[in-house]
């Protein structure tokens, strides 16, 4: 088994660190978060220097990268203290390639390519998280316009990304499998109101309700087939879990290291607190958990860039992934004692940026629920 | 235009161990660019950009560590269209004067060029001497301290930021320009340029490739050593009375 990385990814995560060290130092993401703010100037900074488009084929002009390489690009942006959990441009890309037309593909490539995600992904309402089939959204035909009517909410980007995909029930649909299609809407299209939600993390995104009213879209605006919006976005999903499983990851890193260096100045009782074994043990403890989770982070995504099936391993890997860099940061916040707890420590903001981990893209009981079934099954002969 | 960015690799300052004799280890430490030598390449790829139909050309004389694939693919990844090297046990600790004749006689191989850009000194010895031996040895046009460049007919305009004045000068070609630190911020290398850097054609050439000599150096290389450390005094003065403050200057002026 090879471990090494190519050269390649090596200068290419060298370019990651580079970029964020010279131009977007601790204070500038302590801003953002602090002013609520969407960190649009390292967002371009990622569309020009590339790293947006990784993944995404060069016949749209992007570059040519397998899973694992833009996972350790994620991983290494979230190391840096950068916000990693922003970085979804190639996933937006994929989404249109497999089931959008060539103008939401086009449209979607051109606003991944300044290092924007495309569009927000509407799926949510009050009474419909992993129950999808509680949404309540509907979409109705009127004199050749589709109108759009409902709610949704937590949808992450909803104020901030240029478009916006919206799963929408026909009402008169019998069958719960067919009855769901996607919408390609513009949000500030007239009747849609949106409001943003106060989050104790992610503060650099916004997530919002958005409220539908008699909003009207053209039927071009329809992705992919009408009944199958479920299918389209599900084909999609196991990438998701381990996507936030590499957003879990490089905070972990970064926490870990941060809290490493400073056990080697903090002095207490006459010695520098690395030289207690309690902190060691600590320290340990978190170092196995970061090769833990790296090792399944990058098997996970090697076993997609070798066409094996995710189904098992990516819910398995977004599991433990959350839960343990949630452990992680936990930790170093424990070593940095009052420090860590500050606004003025970037842990703190990882320690609240980390918990949706285990939320969104399906919680850890919804993990648990998709693997669980899956190992039982394996077993049952 | 063909210019030319020279450029030296060092190896990474954060893994130089320095033993206990004060000799430095250095097998650890990985290759990494000079840091001046960024501004070069940086400066040529500027300048190819403004001027059609320009080539870039990186260039580096040395020893083994000229033979870092991800070193090389480095370099090409910030611009260059072309590398060429010229590795040698002979050049394996080359002073300015050897690494001047063997960067002349490549220069040569090459074949034609227009303008030669260096750093204001490398990263290791820094002794800013390269460049101007360089084109004393080509017998063209040489200005250090450059902070400018503009291409014009034949001829570059030049900057040079003086103490109290900008000294602006025209170079007729070929010429060599050695460029200070604050001429540009070197480009982060994209994704894609990386991903096309291992594509960029490399020649590699050996002393006798190129017909360099590089016997009879005027200077030869005794040793390289870490600064002494000297032990700390652990003087401790408490209080602000006016004995005390004396005490504490006194301290100082023993040591200064």
């Amino acid at each position: 088994m090879d471990f090494k990385l190519t050269e390649e990814q090596e200068l290419l995560l060298s370019s990651i660190r580079e970029m964020i060290t010279r131009n977007f130092p601790a204070d500038y993401f302590k801003k953002c978060d602090e002013e609520y703010r969407y960190p649009i100037e390292f967002m371009h900074a990622l569309g020009e220097n590339g790293i947006s488009m990784l993944g995404v084929p060069e016949e749209l002009g992007g570059i040519p990268a397998d899973l694992l390489t833009q996972m350790l690009a994620i991983e290494e942006v979230g190391r840096m203290g950068a916000p990693c959990f922003l970085m979804m441009g190639a996933h937006c890309v994929h989404n249109m390639i497999d089931f959008g037309n060539k103008e939401q593909l086009a449209k979607t490539v051109e606003a991944v390519a300044t290092g924007v995600p495309a569009y927000s992904l509407a799926i949510t309402e009050p009474q419909a998280g992993s129950d999808n089939n509680m949404l309540g959204t509907t979409y109705t035909r009127k004199n050749g316009k589709v109108y759009l009517n409902g709610q949704k909410t937590f949808i992450s980007g909803a104020a901030d990304y240029p478009y916006m995909i919206v799963v929408a029930r026909d009402p008169d649909g019998k069958d719960p499998k067919k009855c769901f299609s996607l919408w390609w809407v513009d949000p500030k299209s007239p009747g849609i109101r949106i409001n943003r939600l106060h989050k104790i993390g992610w503060r650099m995104v916004s997530n919002c309700e958005v409220f539908f009213d008699n909003v009207e879209i053209d039927e071009s605006a329809l992705i992919g087939q009408e009944g199958n919006g479920f299918v389209h976005l599900m084909r999609n999903f196991e990438i998701e879990r381990l996507t936030i499983a590499a957003y879990s990851l490089g905070p972990a890193e970064c926490a870990f290291e941060e809290a490493a260096r400073y056990t080697n100045q903090r002095v207490q009782f006459g010695k520098t607190i690395g030289s207690y074994q309690m902190i060691q043990d600590k320290l340990t403890q978190m170092a196995i958990k970061i090769e833990n989770m790296k090792n399944f982070v990058y098997k996970v995504a090697w076993q997609d860039d070798n066409k094996q099936s995710l189904r098992l391993s990516s819910a398995l890997c977004k599991l433990y992934c959350s839960q343990t860099a949630q452990e992680v940061i936990d930790d170093a916040m424990q070593i940095m004692g009052g420090v860590g707890y500050t606004e003025d420590c970037r842990i703190s903001r990882l320690w609240r940026d980390i918990r949706v981990s285990r939320i969104g893209g399906g919680t850890d009981q919804i993990m648990t629920y998709i693997a669980g079934r899956q190992i039982v099954k394996q077993y049952a002969s | 235009m063909n210019i030319v960015a020279c450029f030296k690799l060092v190896p990474e300052e954060q893994d130089i161990i320095v033993n206990g004799d004060r000799t430095l280890n250095l097998e650890k430490a990985t290759p990494k660019i000079s840091l001046y030598d960024l501004n070069a390449v940086e400066a040529a790829t500027e300048l190819a950009a403004a001027m059609p139909d320009s080539k870039v050309s990186a260039l580096s004389v040395g020893g083994k560590i000229l033979e870092n694939s991800k070193a090389r693919k480095d370099i090409l990844s910030r611009g260059p269209d072309a590398l060429y090297a010229v590795i040698d046990p002979a050049l394996e600790s080359a002073l300015p004067r050897e690494t001047a004749a063997a960067l002349a006689a490549a220069v040569g191989k090459i074949g034609s060029y227009d303008l030669i850009i260096c750093g204001e000194g490398s990263g290791d010895l820094y002794a800013q001497q390269v460049g101007l031996l360089l084109g004393s040895l080509l017998s063209v046009p040489v200005i250090n301290e450059v902070s400018k460049i503009t291409a014009g007919d034949g001829k570059v305009t030049v900057e040079r930021t003086l103490e109290t004045e900008v000294e602006v000068l025209e170079v007729p070609l070929p010429a060599v320009v050695c460029v200070t630190a604050d001429i540009n911020t070197p480009k982060i290398p994209s994704m894609k340029a990386i991903l096309a850097a291992g594509k960029k054609p490399i020649t590699v050439w050996s002393v006798t490739d190129i017909g360099a000599s590089t016997g009879g150096a005027p200077v030869v290389m005794q040793s390289i050593l870490a600064p002494a450390q000297a032990d700390r005094k652990k003087v401790i003065v408490e209080g602000d009375s006016d004995d005390k403050v004396a005490a504490f200057v006194e301290s100082l002026r023993k040591v200064l």
